[in-house]
């Protein structure tokens, strides 16, 4: 059977094909178009940035950003050392291992020494965390962190356990209502929720726009596909994230940023799915549509189009998981506002009842989208997988 | 003049090495509107090929192939295809593919509306125009797929092997629903199958086809389909007539395998 197939040709025919709009096995890679579209990413790439890159102006305006944000750090120094009243470094500033290392480096040696560093926790915890107004600490935290300054152990990771590293169900409930009706700094965790899915919908829409219309005509023209190919499988393996840095100085600190990056994440799954799902129409089907009258633009609307939902709709899927992961991870540096940046906030200032909150409400938002989207899927296209 | 002519058709492929295949050589023959013709042959010889270019899917390198006079170039609504199976649309239901063709030519549903309703009673599915075709078996899903071709009201249809994929029982309802519509309607149709008798009893005309280079071997002019239309199909096929017919053909086909075999390939 495998040497007629060979006989009868199936490579041989389409030369001889009078319609191959919509035909699968007729679109190839042509690898110089793909060449062609290599050489044009290079040159754009020059031309975005040579002639007007990096002038004199440029160059001056990122000097002073740099030397602005030098000062910055120097005045964060300083307030550092301000808050460490006695030369103690907070050992609670930060629930991390190696931050714990270092607090207990410098923790008092000397049994005269320990008063002091007492003294200087106890008025830091009341007074020295005035941006922090609804997150006054209860007296047993202050009394667990007097504590910590007297036992430090640089050996001993087990005194991290407590309320600041890993909160009981208990205190994340009770940090769950306050979330919900106060919120973390004035902002509520629905707002948080909210601003983070508004930029998933505004990143995936945009991202669908573009890719869906690229991935169509990838699966249908041999010339597009040869074009697309080098971007798309140049593109396509950059996490994301690795493009965060870039994006921050193009776009600024917010949702330009986690929008842009959301875009970036999910055209190419989206380009995927749609040239696989243009790929996917049987010939059988193209072929009875033109016999039965059918144009080009009707085969594609009609034939191809609603053929193609069942990856479109995987696609989306993924794009979805992936853009929400995605959001999360971008949030922590690149936004101010949203559930990711909700988290950093809060772990720079040890509320890790805040982060526990924060992340269950993204786990639970992810289920919840994907639910929505499987009965979506069953409404939309009940046909899948019954052809 | 509604006959198709094909003059001097042949098809050769370049498969990759460069190597030629001549898939259809030198096919010439005549078929007067309303006849029944039924094509059979081993793997390789042209067969589907052949009812490709009919249909317009494919270019001939060599010769021409004609419909009522007019040159076939490419798919159009004047020759309807049947194809084995999957070729329905999913995501519409029964009566939106039977009105598929009407509908991309513009008509309006005033217009189509009462055919469609006609056309399901024609294939006995009366009724089953708001199912959806995943809820249909295979040989119903065939049912709708000859109504879908029959809305277009083609003057000629091709089928590519339509009744492949269905079971024993529902393959011979099928076959005699298809002796039917041909009478009732008088279109020519042009079906390719694999099964020996079911070229026999459908076919009032059948080409043996040989590969090799692909081409006609023998061309029967058949009583099988008239008398179906009147006769007892079981009956009919265990007639003497028929059961002559069939081991003369099927002893032409073993030949043809046992040559490919033979040849080393």
């Amino acid at each position: 059977m495998g040497i007629l197939d060979r006989f009868s040709g199936k490579d041989g025919q389409n030369s001889r094909k009078t319609v191959t709009f919509g035909d699968a096995a007729a679109v190839r890679s042509l690898p110089f178009y793909s060449l062609i579209a290599l050489i044009a990413l290079i040159v754009f790439w020059w031309f975005a940035t040579t002639p007007f890159g990096f002038d004199e102006s440029f160059q001056n305006n990122v000097d002073l950003q740099f030397q602005a944000s030098a000062e910055d750090s120097e005045l964060r120094n300083e307030a550092r050392l301000a808050e460490g009243k006695n030369g103690i470094s907070i050992p609670f500033s930060d629930p991390m291992q190696r931050d714990y290392l270092a607090a207990c480096e410098q923790a008092p040696r000397t049994e005269a020494e320990v008063p002091d560093a007492e003294e200087g926790v106890r008025d830091l915890m009341a007074n020295g965390l005035k941006d922090l107004p609804d997150f006054e600490f209860s007296e047993a935290e202050i009394e667990r962190r007097v504590g910590l300054v007297q036992t430090c152990d640089p050996d001993d990771y087990s005194q991290l356990v407590g309320p600041a590293t890993m909160p009981s169900p208990g205190d994340t409930w009770t940090q769950f209502n306050r979330l919900r009706t106060t919120g973390f700094k004035n902002v509520t965790i629905w707002e948080h929720a909210g601003t983070s899915l508004w930029r998933v919908v505004r990143g995936m829409f945009f991202g669908s726009l573009i890719g869906i219309p690229i991935g169509f005509a990838m699966g249908l023209n041999s010339k597009l596909r040869g074009i697309f190919d080098t971007p798309v499988e140049l593109f396509r393996p950059i996490p994301p994230l690795a493009l965060l840095p870039l994006f921050i100085v193009w776009f600024g600190i917010g949702d330009g940023t986690a929008v842009n990056l959301l875009i970036f994440a999910s055209v190419w799954i989206m380009i995927i799915a749609a040239r696989a799902g243009a790929r996917t129409v049987k010939l059988s089907k193209v072929r009875a549509a033109y016999s039965l009258g059918a144009s080009k633009s009707q085969v594609l609307r009609r034939v191809i189009l609603p053929n193609a939902l069942p990856e479109l709709f995987t696609g989306l899927r993924v794009a979805l998981g992936v853009s929400w992961g995605t959001l999360v991870a971008a949030e922590l540096v690149g936004a101010e506002t949203g559930l990711g940046s909700m988290i950093f906030d809060a772990r720079n200032n040890l509320r890790t009842d805040v982060v526990v909150v924060g992340i269950i409400v993204i786990a639970v938002i992810g289920v919840l989208m994907d639910v929505m989207m499987r009965f979506a899927e069953s409404k939309l296209i009940p046909w899948r997988g019954k052809g | 003049m509604k006959d198709l002519k094909v003059d001097s058709v042949g098809m050769i492929y370049e498969i990759p090495g460069g190597q030629a295949v001549e898939a259809l050589k030198d096919v010439s023959f005549e078929l007067e509107a309303g006849r029944l013709l039924t094509l059979l042959g081993p793997s390789g010889c042209g067969k589907t090929t052949l009812l490709n270019i009919l249909a317009g899917f494919l270019a001939p390198t060599a010769g021409v192939v004609s419909l009522n006079d007019k040159r076939i170039t490419k798919p159009g609504r004047d020759r309807g295809m049947v194809f084995q199976q999957g070729a329905l649309f999913e995501w519409l239901s029964v009566a939106e593919n039977i009105s598929f063709g009407p509908r991309m030519n513009h008509k309006k549903s005033a217009e189509y509306a009462p055919r469609v309703e006609e056309l399901l009673e024609i294939v006995g599915l009366a009724g089953f125009g708001d199912k959806q075709v995943y809820e249909l078996s295979g040989g119903m899903q065939q049912r709708v797929a000859l109504a879908r071709c029959l809305a277009n009201d083609p003057d000629i249809i091709l089928m590519d092997e339509p009744l492949g994929a269905l079971d024993a029982l529902t393959r011979e309802k099928m076959q005699g629903l298809i002796l039917n519509i041909w009478k009732e309607t008088g279109k020519t149709i042009v079906l390719v199958t694999h099964s020996v008798e079911e070229a026999l009893y459908l076919g009032d005309r059948l080409f043996v086809m040989a590969p090799r280079p692909g081409r006609i071997h023998k061309d029967y002019t058949l009583p099988f389909a008239e008398q179906g239309l009147t006769a007892d199909a079981r009956e009919l096929k265990k007639s003497p007539d028929f059961a002559e017919k069939r081991e003369e053909i099927l002893n032409m086909i073993w030949e043809m395998e046992e040559q490919i075999m033979g040849t080393g390939v």
